[in-house]
């Protein structure tokens, strides 16, 4: 159990200084700035590329830092040999010895360092239960499902009694079902054993539903860092916006126009605008571009909305979905409203006032009220 | 614009029965889904149709004619593959044109060039009609791959998993492509997946295919509400059915249910009752869908069933809650911003209206309240 600092981390690779000069974008990380409480949950987000992995290889040891400080507690873990880090590591791709028995596997770190069999039954018994695996512990590796390969993986992470647990895709090998069960007893564990957690994903769904805070990458800069919650409902700029949710929040293109003393975000090449809620008048100009940001869910069937045709209608059984095009642009609402309309239907829709995103145009970034 | 059907149709590879006894009648213009997992013959299936495998018992009928005989380049049809396919050494263009350009179906370039232009604006990708395959995404060779299979005009479309290498977020938008594009296609579709989405939301008619047999088959309706067995059910909607165990309670005035050693009964709609007695037995499984579970953290009625959170799981618009009932695991949803500790005291409560009933033996459904509303067009 342990806090985890990251201060003002940067990592170049050598090979990309010498091909760019080593300019600001050339950064595999950028300026990373992040902590996490004892005990807590993290996840790292982002796209491929975008310096999750990094990060994760320079806390465990596996990566030079450029510059910048890690700490784990409150020593400077820098140059510290990585395995007097106290860190235990599972990766995606399982890592197991295959002519080792399942304990053999897990017992095998205690064995490098010279622990009593006796002392390592012991531990490999506390955690095998907690992971599901005590069944499996003389079978081989070839005779495991990739579930199950990914529980003894993990088991052997949690053996050493790390400080911090580093998971690096731990589910992206699995089938959907696998994945969503492992998912819940990743989250179950980590109440159990209370380990301070990092997972590396690129998948959104996997790092809201196990995280209790999101750090998300792109390109090597943090962008926000948050509960699910805070990035799901605030997102500070259009890529965290675009990223979060599934599917996605509709992100359009309007222009501000103003009639009768209402302002209205008009979409282009098309009649149909939506009012703008009264918090953005003051910071709203008529005739600037915004992007228009609202959740499938957000966006609402209203008596007093505006007309809009449906293009698709989608009856997913728990929720229907409508697919809407104005002009060039698409959007998607979800209701569990039981009506079943048809391609071609006339519905009003309004907005969600509190839920209404808006971002500049150039920057990306939120616009506040 | 043909009727596909397929007639006590078999096939084995090695000792494994691919597909087991599979008749099945596609209507013309229809667009029919064969749903399952991996492995459950659906490809098989679509493979038997275009003629590149074959059966080893059984009749394959376009329009009533026995093709079983006929070379796969005469039946006629147009596939579109999970791997796209595409010629990597020619443009978007050529791609899409090319199967007008095979001996067969040659046609002169003009014709061509207005197929391959119409079929491109349809799919969204007329900019690209000059790059080669290898620089293009994941999504635009999927357009390319859709494309050259619709540029012609076949008796069919045969789509196997056409989305399934797209990520999530594309997939929600290619879905929905296809499916407003779907009253231009006018032809025969037959199309493969495994995503349950996109079978509810394209198919006209489902086959929920597994172990080469067919598991049911009718509308998405009828698959989501009148799931003919627990198989079939827990293929449905996310997250996965609760299915547990139900005792049928006849005693003094409990005319009901009992779940999870409740001591009280659930009062059961009486359609369901007369169902349920008709049968003589007192097990069951009832399945019950996580929308259909509501929570609360007091005690609302005594029917509620007591247990503690076992996990919050946020996916966006809302959370997955699970909840600890002596060790059986209820999924729920609730909103995304719950703040509950995990194992909390909370109480869950059921919708007895949207239970679904199955034989705890062979695992078949019994009833389910209103069930002749769901089943209008029969098997």
């Amino acid at each position: 159990m342990a806090k985890l600092i990251l201060k003002n981390v940067f990592k170049r690779y050598d090979d990309r200084k010498k091909k760019k000069g080593g300019k600001l974008a050339d950064f595999a990380v950028n300026d990373l700035t992040i902590t996490c409480s004892d005990g807590e949950f993290v996840g790292i987000l982002g796209p491929s590329g975008c310096g999750k992995t990094t990060t994760l290889r320079m806390v465990a040891g596996l990566e030079e830092i450029t510059a910048g400080e890690i700490y784990i507690d409150d020593t400077l873990i820098n140059h510290l040999h990585p395995k007097d880090r106290g860190i235990g590591l599972a990766f995606e791709d399982y890592a197991l010895y295959p002519p080792l028995t399942v304990y053999d596997n897990i017992a095998f770190n205690l064995r490098a360092k010279k622990m009593s069999e006796a002392d390592i039954k012991k531990e490999v018994m506390r955690i095998a239960p907690l992971m599901k695996v005590e069944e499996l512990l003389d079978m081989k590796p070839a005779a495991l499902s990739g579930g199950q390969k990914q529980r003894v993986n993990i088991t052997r992470a949690l053996v050493r009694r790390p400080k911090l647990l580093l998971l690096d895709e731990p589910l992206s090998h699995l089938d959907g079902k696998m994945r969503q069960i492992l998912r819940t007893e990743l989250k179950r564990l980590h109440k159990e054993v209370g380990c301070t957690t990092i997972i590396v994903t690129h998948d959104q769904l996997e790092a809201m539903s196990l995280s209790d805070k999101i750090c998300i990458m792109k390109d090597g800069l943090l962008q926000q860092f948050g509960t699910p919650y805070e990035v799901y409902d605030d997102p500070v700029n259009v890529f965290v916006a675009g990223f979060i949710g599934e599917p996605p929040m509709n992100l359009n293109k309007v222009t501000i126009t103003e009639e009768d003393n209402i302002l209205y975000f008009s979409f282009p090449e098309s009649s149909v605008k939506i009012a703008v809620p009264s918090k953005y008048t003051k910071v709203l100009k008529t005739g600037r571009h915004v992007t228009l940001g609202i959740r499938p869910n957000d966006l609402l069937i209203a008596e007093d909305g505006s007309p809009v045709k449906i293009a698709v209608f989608e009856n997913l059984g728990d929720e229907k979905r409508i697919g809407i095009r104005i002009g060039d642009e698409y959007l998607t609402l979800i209701t569990s409203d039981e009506t079943l309309y048809k391609q071609g239907d006339i519905i009003r829709i309004k907005v969600h006032e509190e839920k209404t995103h808006i971002f500049d145009i150039e920057t990306g970034d939120k616009i506040r009220a | 614009m043909a009727n596909i059907e397929l007639k006590n149709v078999t096939k084995s590879f090695g000792k494994k029965k691919a597909l087991n006894d599979i008749s099945l009648q596609v209507h013309d213009k229809e667009f029919f889904v064969l749903f399952g997992p991996a492995g459950a013959g659906k490809t098989t299936i679509l493979k038997t149709i275009a003629g590149i495998e074959l059966p080893e018992k059984g009749l394959v009928k376009f329009d009533g004619e026995i093709v079983n005989l006929v070379e796969p380049a005469q039946r006629n049809v147009s596939m579109v593959f999970e791997n796209y396919a595409l010629y990597p050494h020619i443009s978007a263009y050529d791609n899409i044109a090319s199967p007008m350009r095979s001996p067969l179906y040659k046609k002169d370039e003009d014709y061509i060039k207005e197929r391959v232009m119409k079929v491109a604006a349809l799919m969204k990708i007329d900019h690209l009609m000059d790059r080669l395959p290898a620089r293009m995404s994941n999504g635009q060779r999927q357009r390319v791959a859709l494309g050259r299979c619709l540029v012609r005009e076949p008796k069919v479309f045969l789509m196997d998993e056409p989305l399934a290498h797209l990520d999530a977020k594309l997939r929600h938008f290619m879905r929905a492509e296809l499916k407003e594009m779907q009253a231009n296609f006018n032809t025969t579709t037959i199309y493969v997946t495994h995503d349950y989405m996109e079978a509810l939301s394209l198919g006209d008619r489902i086959a929920v295919i597994n172990n080469g047999q067919i598991e049911q088959l009718g509308t998405g309706d009828e698959m989501y509400y009148t799931p003919v067995n627990e198989f079939v059910a827990r293929l449905f909607g996310e997250p996965e059915i609760n299915i547990i165990d139900a005792e049928f309670v006849l005693d003094g005035g409990n005319k009901g249910v009992r779940l999870l050693n409740q001591i009280k009964s659930f009062d059961i709609p009486e359609d369901v009752y007369d169902a349920l007695a008709a049968t003589g037995k007192t097990q069951f499984h009832i399945g019950l869908r996580a929308i259909d579970l509501n929570f609360s953290f007091e005690r609302q009625s005594e029917h509620d069933i007591h247990g503690q959170v076992y996990s919050i799981e946020p996916i966006g618009n809302k959370a997955v809650l699970n909840v600890d009932v002596n060790d059986t695991i209820l999924r729920t949803v609730s909103p995304p911003d719950l703040n509950a500790e995990m194992d909390s005291d909370i109480f869950v409560s059921v919708n007895m209206k949207n239970a679904m009933f199955f034989d705890a033996e062979n695992h078949e459904l019994v009833v389910r309240h209103n069930q002749s509303q769901y089943t209008k067009a029969v098997k």
